[in-house]
């Protein structure tokens, strides 16, 4: 209990003194975070809405498929994308092993089914009264898509953060494809790992407390926005 | 002709839904479509919103045939507009629900804005413009709904039940809206109803369906009626008059308030002379005559105006006058309980 209270203040102190290394470990972590995301959600979105939105042979195989990736493990990922990025994969001339790129690559492989699935969900929670009376008012069938995704944005800003929150906290892909060096490809989940692994572990314990915080100011901005949006959809 | 439909034929699954042989709809008119539910009412509503396709068959709109590719139908649906039975609002306040239509249409602001005004006070709803449309009970969420259409100016209003789940003194609201869009503004106007007397008080023409099909001169001849077991059999009583009834719906039980119909192809006329009407023929005054598609379409008051067609050749046989004192003959095939 009492290595735990120690680290708990050691930490808070650490955070205090804007310690740097700490603060970069923080940045390497949100900007592999924030590009993972963004590029899994250019694809997992529109891949959600064509799913949600049409009818097509081998439909529920592909939902089937989508639903089995999501319990891909990330060692699994790690693997795969290595062995495709590493100097003997067929990406080997591209350098890619052990730098950021190749951390957001793999976060992309693991968080693209999470971002289709919950979009398809969100989607097919709208009632179908609402394409049709989009279609009645004489909206294009791009249009009436755009209301399906106004009426769904929390559905999919939940989809987006729940992403998010996935690769941020993920640490199996951050240690095999970025190593983990110093200022590079160091994130806070592979920073506590190694802190741990060394017996260290107040910087490990604040980087939880910031991750914690992360967690809690985005569902806080969540919950912000829903409460605005809700009168300003149009 | 407005609207043409042909062989028109909605299946969903396995059942037919709605089978229209021939049907038209002519410009500037309005329509009522009654019938029980599960007749078909929406599914034909949706047909002629662009809304769904047959499975067969072909409508015409201004006699051309409809075209189910994206691009024809967003301009066909830009000149008709349904209004659902249970209408949904998108999120947002009242007054971007009813801008919505007006923007995907690209009409400018300022006439944007003139024309959700004057909707909103159709509907006697201006004082919730900037309301969101979280807090609006279901009679309010209707009138938006038909502000929403309003606005668009339609060439042709299609309305699901408009009236349902919306207070006595709003229906009123709601039924001179359509008759205003329709004399003002010449929108054709299309609607569905259960109440009889709104088909009555508003229609130019109605139109019945009855499992998907319309039932053919059911225009009148729709009667509130009392069950009633006489002689261990169950008849239905009509204004005073016991009569027989086909009830292919299973709908008789003892002493159950409902409606008939009775055909008017299958009523039986007789002419008594200056002698007695006997029964089981009722005694009525023919008031009016006229001639209809190769029919005669003749009104005797029985105490109810009824609608009774004669082919010509029966009418040769017996020339009918009005004022003529007659017997009018129902059986049971003529006369069905509706729900």
């Amino acid at each position: 209990m009492d290595l735990l209270v120690d680290s708990l203040k050691s930490a808070l102190l650490l955070l205090l003194s804007f310690d740097p290394e700490l603060y970069e470990i923080v940045g390497v972590s949100l900007n592999v975070s924030f590009f993972s995301t963004l590029f899994a959600a250019l694809f997992g979105l529109p891949a959600g809405f064509f799913i949600a939105f049409n009818s097509f042979r081998g439909k529920r195989l592909v939902m089937t498929c989508l639903n089995t990736l999501l319990a891909l493990p990330t060692v699994v990922i790690g693997l795969v994308v290595y062995s495709l990025i590493s100097r003997r994969g067929i990406f080997g001339p591209l350098e890619l092993l052990y730098t950021q790129k190749a951390i957001i690559i793999g976060q992309i492989i693991l968080i693209v089914p999470l971002i289709t699935t919950l979009t398809i969900a969100a989607i097919s929670r709208i009632d179908q009264r609402y394409r049709n009376t989009a279609l009645t008012l004489g909206a294009t069938y791009y249009q009436m898509g755009w209301v399906v995704f106004l009426e769904a944005r929390f559905g999919i800003m939940a989809a987006l953060i729940a992403a998010f929150g996935r690769v941020i906290a993920e640490v199996g892909i951050s240690m095999m494809l970025g190593g983990n060096a110093k200022g590079f490809t160091r994130t806070m989940t592979t920073a506590m790992a190694l802190e741990y692994d060394k017996g260290e572990f107040v910087l490990a314990v604040a980087l939880g407390m910031v991750l914690m915080t992360f967690a809690f100011v985005i569902n806080m901005v969540f919950h912000f926005l829903q409460g605005r949006l809700k009168s300003d959809a149009l | 002709m407005l609207y043409e439909l042909n062989n028109v034929v909605r299946l969903f699954g396995s059942r037919t839904v709605l089978e229209i042989d021939s049907l038209s709809f002519e410009a500037r008119k309005i329509y009522a479509l009654i019938g029980p539910n599960g007749a078909g009412k929406t599914t034909l509503l949706n047909q002629l919103a662009f809304l769904d396709q047959p499975n067969s068959g072909e409508i015409r709109f201004r006699s051309t045939p409809v075209s189910y590719d994206h691009s024809s139908l967003t301009g066909l649906r830009r000149q008709v507009v349904l209004v659902d039975q249970s209408p949904i609002l998108f999120s947002g306040s009242v007054w971007k629900n009813i801008e919505f239509g007006l923007k995907v249409r690209k009409i400018p602001k300022k006439e944007r804005a003139r024309r959700i005004e004057h909707a909103l006070e159709m509907v006697t709803m201006s004082d919730f413009a900037h309301q969101d449309v979280y807090g609006l009970s279901g009679g309010e969420v209707k009138r938006v709904a038909l502000a929403r259409a309003l606005a668009l100016e339609p060439e042709v209003l299609l309305c699901d039940e408009p009236t349902a789940n919306v207070d006595r003194e709003h229906q009123e609201i709601i039924l001179k809206i359509l008759s205003h869009a329709n004399s003002v503004r010449h929108t054709t106007i299309i609607f569905s109803t259960h109440y009889l007397s709104q088909s009555r008080q508003l229609a130019h023409r109605t139109l019945l369906l009855q499992n998907g099909r319309l039932s053919k001169n059911l225009e009148e001849n729709i009667f509130q009626a009392r069950i009633i077991r006489r002689d261990e059999r169950l008849k239905c009583l009509v204004n005073g008059h016991l009569i027989p009834f086909s009830d292919p719906d299973g709908l008789a039980s003892d002493n159950r308030q409902l409606r008939v119909h009775v055909d008017p192809q299958k009523v039986k006329l007789k002419a008594f002379g200056q002698k007695p009407v006997l029964s089981p023929w009722i005694p009525g005054k023919i008031t009016s005559l006229s001639k209809e598609n190769g029919n005669i379409r003749i009104m005797v008051d029985v105490g109810l105006k009824l609608q009774i067609l004669l082919s010509e050749d029966e009418f040769i046989a017996h020339p009918y006058q009005v004022l003529q004192q007659v017997g009018v003959g129902l059986d049971g095939l003529g006369v069905t309980l509706l729900p």
